[in-house]
């Protein structure tokens, strides 16, 4: 009887859900999109206004998303007209994911949503492979309306490219090439659900460049410091390099190869101190570090300049005081740090696994992530003066850009006590040697005498 | 050749009457090894030395019992006191047992 | 370590005299260790904890798969990304004393927790040793002279420059420890013949058994000990404890060195060995007279002796004969051969000529790398003959030996340093002991002690020096007047002092640069630069080619392409098969379309070349290429002719005079590819070879097999792709022409092996024969 009324209630509220989501009676009643192309990322921001047509306040709006761009979505975000950021629910279907978000129940006729989302590796490279002289060629994809689920009166779409060189793009009237940038639109009394693909061949030189694997591992010591080294694999996914690399037309023309990399920016936190830049060869001996006031900059070259296909690994670590990140009262500890940091702007990681090494003797995890993450099984880690080992938290997740930048928050118990342990095994050792020693003289000095005694015999 | 027999059994007189009885259980020992030394030799010529590692482990073990009995052996001779300074016949055994537990483990490794 | 020993010296005594003099001991050590290992770190200061050099890169790589791995897996390994396509088992050809000690510290340190990382281990392992090694130095020297002896002897060997040649941090190789086993196995043995201890032989064959895990080098031990035996019976100084202690060290380091595998069966088969045995066989033979001496009259003796030791002579003699026509016992090999003659290796293997460390050594040289000690350790032996015996044999005959070979092998100059330092100190500690006698006191042993410790302390800190010195001597003076004495002594402390600045610069300017790394100074204003082509290059290849990509190049590199880039070498600088190198020496220098063959046969990806004409390094591929000429001429005689590189004067020169063998070669054209169009300089003409001062004569060339793949910042590491055969235009005619070739390169080799069988049935006629030849030239 109890079960049947959960269902019931489920029921109504996926009905009333679904019901909201397609009240047909909203209308976006004015987008300004802006679509930006100059990196290797593809950033579309909404501008969106709604209206209802039988004058009633607007509590759900749906923002879809078709499913050939899903998986290249990275990073989505709503805010709506007081700039405060909306809760997002994703839904997914055969043909779109669509993004369901409560809005705050104002008495706004007019209510305003600003969308940013974010696409990864949504740039194709034509032609895919380039000698080293030739520029780089890119082709987008998109749409020429905005995709929605409502009708839309009015929508216009102004796409940022690169450069001014534009192989080709898709006329839909009317559409305006100016400059570094495209205007679609405006476009009147667009029905629901429209679609209408366009294709932007433009040259883009920006560093197409894509962290593959990052593991980062932040190693928390109570003693006032904490370490964290990132392990980085990058590739140049633009268009392949095609033939050789010449040296001699590299050093001759510094604008020779215009879509490899040859240094980057890392950006620090401003407390970092000891960074260090090596691979499995050692040290990388060409960076620079500047330190601004509120970040270090790290200029980074890699072994070799980047063209299309190669790729690098590196490893970059630094130590920052722990009394800027790690919060206590008592017992109970917080630690607060970046989840992800910056590697390099406009940056796209593939995978990412964070690592959190706490120290030895510490109860009662509790992780907070700004958003999900893929939590592996915890470890122990084993260094200095261990006895049980640290434990490890350990989290994965992909596709990430930027904008996923922020703090995680780690609470545990941690007793004072037990700083105490390392320096009072050290002591226990020494008196233990010295002790060892001493009786070590004893027996030597015994041996001899019994042997003298055997002499004499 | 008269004068070899006369020589060996003057030899074997002394040894019999001037040895003693340490000496003469080591050199038992000694003999019985020499005999298993002999013994491998001829097999190796007759036979063949086909694990060459097997048999080079044996035939070395055995050289080394030899050797060591023989280093024991002049440890413990008293008349040769004079010589080995500071080494009593008893830490000449231990020697013996040390320089023996090296030689086992070394010839079982090696024995294949 | 020490202390005990040292308490063990004096058991009963505790006075406080033993125990200052001990506690000096003890100190003068720990300082030679901190010296010793503190001017080894030059390298690691200046650039990073990094592997130097070639060999060191293969000994870590294999260190790191047997830490990985387990040791079991270590010596079954396999390695096929060597030696391509043969590959090359590592286990069974390899020192392994130097990879279990690193991975067992590794292993020891694991277990408690302290995570360090391998490579940090290995670049540590030779100065850590290096402190083991002046203490074994110590108690060799205190075992043949004394305590004073035995702390300058420490200290020279803490910073002498031949020493410290290789052992700098980085300098991850078999000598580093080597010559701690060896100085260990000699301590051992020179205590063991003092004592004739079956304990301490038996010991000193352990020493001995890890100096073989550990390297080559141990032949010296077991060539010297036999010979110091066999003097010994020369010298008609046979004593029970010889015999006790020779036979049981023998006959146990005879069995352990056997479990080495790529030691094998060696020590029974090959001549080198052969000494050992026959002496022992003869101081069995010796023992056993000597015991039937005691037993036998004289008469009876002399007869039984003649006859036993001839038919004993004859039957030893036949044997050795008979097994080495049999084939059983192995002739000399090459590299003993070039010991005894040192032209033999010019004339007859190349490869061993063409590393450099195996020339003669130049007389500058020896006081390059030992200084003030080679003036002094005359006097050593001196002492040490004047003074002469069971002990001091043997190091006379040590420091004879090696002075020898160390004038034959600059490598060997290795073995020569810890002698010297042994003797100089013995000298030194004779001289001061002269001078700084302090008169009618009993106990003045035990001063001297007193006084050279405090000297060796000090000339690290010379300040202090003169104001100590002058104390002693000024309260006593009878027998050489005091300003006699203090005058020597300061001449004494003089040299030191240059000799410690002397070690400190040499090690500074000569043994501290990692070679992978170079540095170069600003003339303007001094700044440093770091030229770290090879690294960029190396990372290049690990990140950017296939995983089972095949590298060629000459076999210098191997081991860094190994270990550094991850990939299939062809020849690595563990040079076992001659004809494999000779057969990249052949690629090298042949035309492109030739090499072109023997790069498909061989299946090669890329080819790498180091070349130095830009920034003017001279240890490039063009520098060492006429000894590639001479190892493919060794094996090849037919397709390629050293001559032929030369001008018609005899010259070798890459510019517009140069002989056309050379300008066409593939290994010119590989290090010149584009070169001509570069200009180094505003003023100079383009294509100016810094290295050789020269504009390279042939400049407008392309390529037609291979392609540029990646060449470092400083063009030092040029690395090319060998297209595949449908990757680049040729007319049809020409691919056949190639197929044919191909085929007959493969039939020449064959008819090579087989000369005899095959060499009858064509017709000898000369013109037929250069017909073919310039068909294939």
């Amino acid at each position: 009887m109890f079960k049947l009324n959960i269902l019931a209630f489920l029921l109504v509220v996926i009905i009333s859900t679904v019901f909201s989501a397609i009240d047909v009676e909203i209308e976006n009643k004015n987008i300004d999109r802006t679509i930006d192309l100059t990196s290797q990322l593809v950033k579309v921001s909404y501008k969106i206004t709604l209206e209802h047509k039988s004058k009633k306040a607007i509590t759900n709006y749906l923002f879809l998303i078709p499913s050939v761009d899903c998986d290249k979505l990275s990073y989505v975000s709503a805010r709506d007209s007081a700039k405060k950021e909306l809760k997002l629910t994703l839904s997914k279907t055969a043909e779109e994911c669509s993004y369901s978000m409560t809005l705050p129940n104002s008495q706004i006729p007019n209510p305003v949503i600003y969308i940013e989302t974010i696409f990864s590796k949504a740039l194709q490279p034509y032609p895919t492979e380039i000698t080293q002289a030739e520029r780089q060629l890119v082709r987008y994809f998109g749409n020429a309306v905005f995709y929605s689920p409502f009708k839309t009166s009015s929508q216009k779409t102004t796409i940022h490219l690169a450069s001014r060189n534009v192989e080709s793009f898709t006329q839909v009237k009317p559409s305006v090439h100016s400059d570094t940038q495209i205007v679609y639109g405006p476009y009147e009394n667009i029905p629901a659900k429209t679609q209408n693909e366009i294709v932007v061949h433009y040259e883009n030189n920006s560093p197409f460049m894509v962290v593959t694997r990052l593991e980062r591992t932040i190693e928390v010591s109570h003693w006032g410091n904490v370490a964290v080294e990132e392990t980085i694999d990058i590739l140049h996914s633009g268009a392949l390099l095609k033939g050789s690399f010449s040296r001699y037309d590299y050093q001759k023309d510094s604008r020779s190869g215009p879509a490899s990399v040859k240094s980057y920016k890392t950006i620090l936190p401003a407390s970092a101190t000891g960074v260090y830049y090596r691979d499995t060869n050692g040290n990388i001996s060409t960076s620079a570090m500047v330190t601004l006031k509120d970040s270090v900059e790290l200029d980074l070259r890699p072994r070799f300049p980047l063209f299309g296909g190669w790729r690098t690994h590196y490893t970059i670590g630094y130590n920052v005081p722990s009394f800027e990140y790690l919060f206590h009262n008592g017992d109970s500890y917080m630690l607060k740090m970046r989840l992800i940091d910056h590697v390099f702007d406009d940056m796209i990681v593939d995978e990412l696994v964070t690592k959190i090494i706490l120290p030895e003797g510490t109860k009662n995890l509790k992780l907070i992530t700004p958003y999900s993450v893929e939590r592996q099984p915890d470890t122990l880690h084993f260094t200095y003066l261990d006895i049980t080992g640290r434990p490890v938290i350990t989290f994965r997740k992909t596709n990430l850009v930027e904008n996923h930048i922020n703090d995680f928050n780690i609470k545990y118990n941690f007793s004072r006590i037990m700083m105490l342990q390392e320096p009072l095994l050290v002591v226990v050792f020494l008196y233990l040697f010295f002790l060892f020693v001493i009786i070590w003289m004893r027996l030597d000095f015994s041996i001899i005498k019994e042997r003298e005694r055997l002499h004499k015999d | 050749m008269v004068q070899l027999k006369t020589v060996l059994s003057k030899f074997y007189d002394e040894y019999q009457n001037n040895t003693p009885k340490k000496l003469k259980l080591i050199d038992a020992y000694l003999t019985y090894i020499l005999l298993t030394g002999i013994l491998q030799f001829a097999y190796c010529v007759l036979v063949g030395t086909f694990p060459f590692n097997s048999f080079l482990s044996g035939f070395i073990s055995t050289v080394s019992c030899f050797v060591l009995g023989v280093c024991l052996r002049l440890q413990t001779n008293t008349q040769n006191k004079s010589q080995f300074i500071g080494i009593s016949p008893e830490r000449g055994f231990a020697d013996f047992i040390f320089a023996h537990i090296i030689l086992h483990l070394v010839v079982v490794n090696f024995i294949g | 370590m020490t202390e005990t020993l040292i308490k063990s010296k004096n058991p009963n005594r505790v006075t406080s005299h033993a125990g200052i003099s001990s506690l000096i001991v003890f100190s003068v050590l720990l300082m030679c260790w901190i010296a010793g290992f503190a001017s080894r770190l030059f390298a690691v200061i200046r650039f990073e904890s990094i592997i130097h050099e070639f060999d060191p890169w293969f000994n870590y790589r294999a260190t790191a798969y047997m830490v990985q791995h387990g040791f079991y897996k270590f010596l079954n390994w396999f390695d096929e990304r060597a030696w391509y396509p043969l590959g090359r088992i590592v286990g069974g050809t390899v020192y392994p004393g130097l990879m279990i000690t690193s991975g067992g510290i590794h292993w020891l340190l694991h277990l408690l927790h302290i995570p360090v990382h391998i490579r940090d281990i290995c670049v540590f392992l030779a100065p850590i040793f290096s402190g083991l090694t002046a203490i074994s130095t110590y108690l060799l020297t205190k075992e043949l002279w004394n305590t004073g002896a035995g702390l300058f002897a420490a200290s020279f060997i803490a910073i002498v420059p031949g020493y410290i040649s290789r052992s700098v941090a980085g300098s991850y190789d078999n000598e580093g420890i080597a010559i701690f086993a060896l100085q260990f196995t000699y301590y051992l043995w020179v205590k063991s013949v003092k004592t004739g201890s079956i304990f301490w032989a038996a010991s000193a064959a352990l020493s001995y058994f890890y100096m073989v895990s550990a390297w080559g080098g141990y032949v010296f031990i077991i060539n010297l000990i036999p010979l110091h035996v066999f003097v010994l019976l020369i010298m008609n100084r046979y004593s029970h404890r010889l015999f006790t202690s020779y036979t049981t060290f023998y006959i146990l380091g005879l069995i352990c060195s056997m479990q080495i595998p790529f030691v094998g069966f060696q020590p029974i088969r090959t001549s080198e060995h052969m000494a050992a045995s026959g002496v022992f066989a003869l101081l069995v033979a010796v023992g056993a007279l000597k015991h039937l001496q005691t037993v036998l009259t004289k008469q009876e003796f002399k007869r039984l002796f003649i006859f036993g030791g001839l038919a004993a002579a004859a039957v030893v003699f036949l044997t050795v004969v008979g097994l080495t026509m049999a084939g059983v016992i192995a002739p000399w090999s090459g590299r003993f051969y070039s010991l005894w003659d040192t032209g033999y290796a010019k004339i007859h293997i190349p490869i061993i000529a063409s590393v450099s460390e195996h020339q003669p050594t130049t007389w500058f040289s020896f006081f390059f790398d030992l200084h003030i000690l080679v003036c002094t350790f005359p006097v050593g032996l001196w002492y040490a003959i004047k003074k002469i015996n069971d002990e001091r044999v043997f190091v006379v005959l040590y420091a004879i030996s090696a002075v020898y070979f160390a004038g034959v092998m600059v490598r060997l100059m290795l073995t020569l340093t810890p002698v010297v330092c042994i003797l100089a100190g013995v000298g030194f500690s004779g001289l001061l002991e002269v001078f700084l006698k302090e008169d009618q006191q009993p106990v003045n042993k035990e001063e001297t002690e007193n006084e050279e410790p405090t000297e060796k302390k000090l000339y690290d800190k010379a300040g202090k020096i003169k104001p100590r010195k002058h104390d002693s001597n000024k309260s006593e003076n009878k027998g050489l007047g005091s300003n006699v004495k203090s005058m020597v002594v300061i001449a004494i402390m003089m040299i030191l002092m240059m000799f410690a600045v002397h070690c400190t610069w040499v090690t500074s300017n000569a043994y501290s640069s990692p070679s992978i790394v170079l540095a170069f100074y600003n003339q303007g204003d001094g700044t440093r630069n770091i030229l770290d082509d090879f690294r960029e290059a190396y990372y290049w290849l690990s990140q950017n080619t296939n995983d089972d990509a095949r590298v060629m190049s000459w076999w210098d590199y191997g081991y860094q392409i190994a270990g550094m880039a991850n990939r299939t070498t062809l020849v690595d600088n563990n040079t076992w098969n001659n004809s494999h190198i000779a057969l990249v020496g052949k690629a090298m220098s042949s035309p492109e379309e030739k090499a072109y063959e023997i790069m498909t046969s061989l299946d090669v990806d890329y080819v790498l070349v180091i070349f130095g004409g830009v920034i003017g390094y001279s240890g490039d591929d063009i520098n060492k290429f006429l000894w590639m000429v001479r190892i493919a001429e060794g094996e090849h005689p037919k397709d390629i002719r050293e001559s032929d590189f030369f001008t018609e004067r005899g010259e070798f020169r890459v510019d517009n005079e140069g002989a056309p063998a050379l300008l066409n070669c593939l290994m010119y054209k590989l290090s010149y590819y584009r070169f001509g169009d570069l200009k180094l300089d505003y003023r100079g003409p383009a294509g100016y070879d810094r290295t050789r001062n020269a504009v390279i004569g042939n400049k407008d060339f392309d390529l037609t097999y291979l392609e540029e793949a990646y060449t470092s910042e400083h063009w030092l590491v040029r690395i090319y792709r060998v297209k595949k055969p449908h990757e680049f235009n040729r007319p049809a005619l020409k691919t056949d022409e190639r197929v044919v070739s191909a085929s007959e390169y493969i039939t020449k080799k064959t008819s090579k092996r087989r000369k005899g069988v095959i060499k009858n049935r064509p017709t000898v006629i000369k013109g037929k024969r250069t017909a073919t030849k310039e068909k294939t030239n």
